[in-house]
C-alpha cells in the first residue's frame, strides 16, 4: 500500500501557514482601521493608520486571489 | 437502448445526489455567518449557491481521482454506480433529517464501495487508493483545519485585544462573510467535482467516453448548477447544528474557521484528495472553539457527530449494496430501485415537515427535533450562555 505522505504533509503545512498569515493580516487590518476611527473621533489625523489598515486588508485579499490563481489549471 | 436508459438514470440520480450534497453542506460555509448575523440567511445561501457554481468550474483534480483508478474500470457498470448513488442519497437525507452534518463525500464513497462489492466482488475496489485518498485525508484534514483555526483564532483575539469591541465586531463581520464565501467556493470545487467524477465514471463504463480523459464541459456545468441549487435551498436543519449546536461562534472565530476550512479544502482538492468538506468545516469550527479562551464547545453534540461520521461509510455502503442487488436485475430492477428511492425521499421529507427548520427560525435554537423523544440528550453539555436557556421554538415540540 502506497500512501503519499509527502502530499499529505504539503497540504497540512500549506493550509496552516496560509490560514495563519491570512488571519494575521485580517486582524491587523481590523486593528489599524479601528485605531484610525478612534483617532478621527478624537479629532486627530487618521490617514496613516487608515492607509495601513486598508493596505493590510488588501494584502489579505491578494493572498486569497494568489492562492486561487495557483489552483486553477487554466492559468498555467 | 437498455444501456442508454441506465446511463440517463444514473446521470439524473447523480445530479440529485449533487443537489442533496449542496443542501447538506451549505451549512459548512454559511452556518457561521448566519448564526452571528454577519449575513442574512437568504443572502448567505444565494452567495453560497453562486460561488458553488463558480467553484465547480475551477478544477477537475478530484473528478479525475474518482473517474480514474478508484475502482477497476473494467468491472464497473452503470447499474452499480446507480446503486451506489442511491445509497449515498438515502444516507444524506437521513442525516439531514437528524440535523447531523455528516459527510456527503463519505456517503458517496461508501455507497459506491458497497455497490461495487455486491455487484463486482471485493477485489474490484482499489483498497490502497481508498485508504490513501479517502480514509487518511478524512482523519488528517479536520485535524489540520482544526489546528489552523485554533492558531488563527488565538492570534486574531491577541492582535485585536485592545481594539474596541464594536469596531472589531464590524470588521470581523466582513471578514467572516468573506471567508464563508470562500468556503462555499472551495466546497463547489471539492464536492462539485465528485459528481462530475461519478458521471464521467459512468460515461467511461458505458464506452461513451475515452478512459483517462477528464469530464466534459456539460458535466461540469450540470454538476455546478445542481450543487448550487441544493445550496440555495439551504439545508436549514444542519445549518442550526453547525452554527449553534457545536460552538457558540463569534465573528473573529468565524473568520478564522472559514480561512482554515478554505485553505485546507483547496490545498487538498488541488492534490486530488477527495476529502469531506463537512469534516474540514467541523474541525475548523471545533478548532476555533478551542482557540478562544472561554469558548464553549458542546462535546455532546460533537460526539454524536463523530458517531455519524464513523457510521457514514458503512451505512451508505450497506444501502448501496442492497440497492446493487436490485439494480443488477436489468431495467425492471432499475425502475423498482428508482421508485423506492422516490418513496424514501418523500417519506423523509414528510417526516421533516413535522418539526421543520427553515430560514425564518434557523437561529432560534441550537437543536434539531425529529421526534420529541429525541430531545433530552442534546441538553447534557449545553452551554450556560443566554440562548440555550430559551425555550426551544421548534413547532409543535412536546
Amino acid at each position: 500500500m502506497r500512501i503519499d505522505w509527502a502530499a499529505l504533509g504539503v497540504v497540512a503545512v500549506v493550509s496552516v501557514t496560509a490560514t495563519v498569515i491570512f488571519a494575521t493580516l485580517l486582524a491587523l487590518g481590523v486593528r489599524f482601521v479601528s485605531v484610525a476611527r478612534v483617532r478621527s473621533s478624537e479629532g486627530g489625523s487618521a490617514t496613516l493608520p487608515l492607509t495601513a489598515g486598508y493596505a493590510l486588508l488588501g494584502c489579505a485579499a491578494l493572498l486569497v486571489l494568489f492562492c486561487l490563481y495557483l489552483i486553477v489549471p487554466q492559468f498555467h | 437502448m437498455t444501456l442508454l436508459f441506465v446511463v440517463t438514470a444514473v446521470i439524473v440520480v447523480a445530479l440529485i445526489f449533487d443537489f442533496t450534497n449542496g443542501f447538506h453542506d451549505s451549512a459548512n460555509a454559511m452556518a457561521g455567518p448566519i448564526a452571528t448575523g454577519a449575513l442574512k440567511p437568504r443572502t448567505a445561501v444565494i452567495i453560497a449557491a453562486v460561488l458553488n457554481l463558480v467553484g465547480a468550474c475551477l478544477s477537475t483534480e478530484v473528478a479525475k481521482t474518482i473517474s480514474n483508478g478508484f475502482f477497476d474500470d473494467a468491472l464497473i457498470t452503470p447499474a452499480i454506480v446507480l446503486a451506489g448513488l442511491v445509497g449515498a442519497i438515502v444516507w444524506n437525507l437521513v442525516t439531514w433529517l437528524l440535523g447531523l452534518p455528516s459527510s456527503s463525500s463519505h456517503a458517496l464513497f461508501g455507497g459506491l464501495i458497497g455497490a461495487v462489492i455486491v455487484g463486482a466482488g471485493l477485489s474490484s475496489v482499489n483498497g490502497s487508493v481508498v485508504v490513501s485518498k479517502v480514509l487518511l485525508p478524512a482523519i488528517a484534514a479536520p485535524l489540520v483545519a482544526g489546528i489552523g483555526a485554533a492558531l488563527a483564532t488565538r492570534l486574531v483575539y491577541r492582535i485585536t485585544r485592545k481594539t474596541p469591541r464594536e469596531h472589531a465586531d464590524t470588521g470581523f463581520k466582513y471578514g467572516q462573510a468573506f471567508t464563508a464565501s470562500l468556503v462555499a467556493l472551495a466546497h463547489g470545487t471539492s464536492d462539485g467535482q465528485k459528481t462530475m467524477g461519478v458521471i464521467t465514471l459512468v460515461l467511461v463504463a458505458a464506452n461513451l467516453q475515452q478512459p483517462g480523459t477528464g469530464p466534459h464541459w456539460w458535466v461540469v456545468l450540470a454538476a455546478g448548477v445542481a450543487i448550487g441549487l441544493g445550496t440555495y435551498s439551504g439545508g436549514w436543519r444542519i445549518m442550526r447544528t453547525m452554527g449553534k449546536g457545536i460552538v457558540e461562534i463569534e465573528t473573529p472565530q468565524g473568520s478564522a474557521a472559514g480561512a482554515a476550512s478554505t485553505a485546507t479544502i483547496l490545498a487538498s482538492a488541488h492534490l486530488g484528495f477527495g476529502l469531506s468538506t463537512t469534516h474540514v468545516a467541523t474541525g475548523a469550527i471545533l478548532g476555533s472553539g478551542i482557540g478562544r479562551r472561554g469558548g464553549e464547545i458542546r462535546w455532546g453534540v460533537a460526539r454524536k457527530m463523530m458517531f455519524a461520521w464513523l457510521l457514514t461509510l458503512p451505512a451508505a455502503g450497506l444501502v448501496g449494496g442492497l440497492a446493487a442487488l436490485l439494480s443488477d436485475h436489468g431495467n425492471v430492477g432499475v425502475v423498482i430501485l428508482l421508485i423506492l428511492l422516490a418513496v424514501a425521499c418523500a417519506v423523509i421529507w414528510a417526516i421533516s415537515r413535522k418539526h421543520s427548520v427553515d430560514h425564518t427560525n434557523v437561529t432560534d435554537s441550537h437543536e434539531v427535533m425529529v421526534l420529541a423523544a429525541a430531545a433530552p440528550e442534546t441538553f447534557e453539555h449545553h452551554s450556560p450562555r443566554a440562548d440555550s436557556s430559551q425555550p426551544v421554538k421548534t413547532k409543535g415540540a412536546a
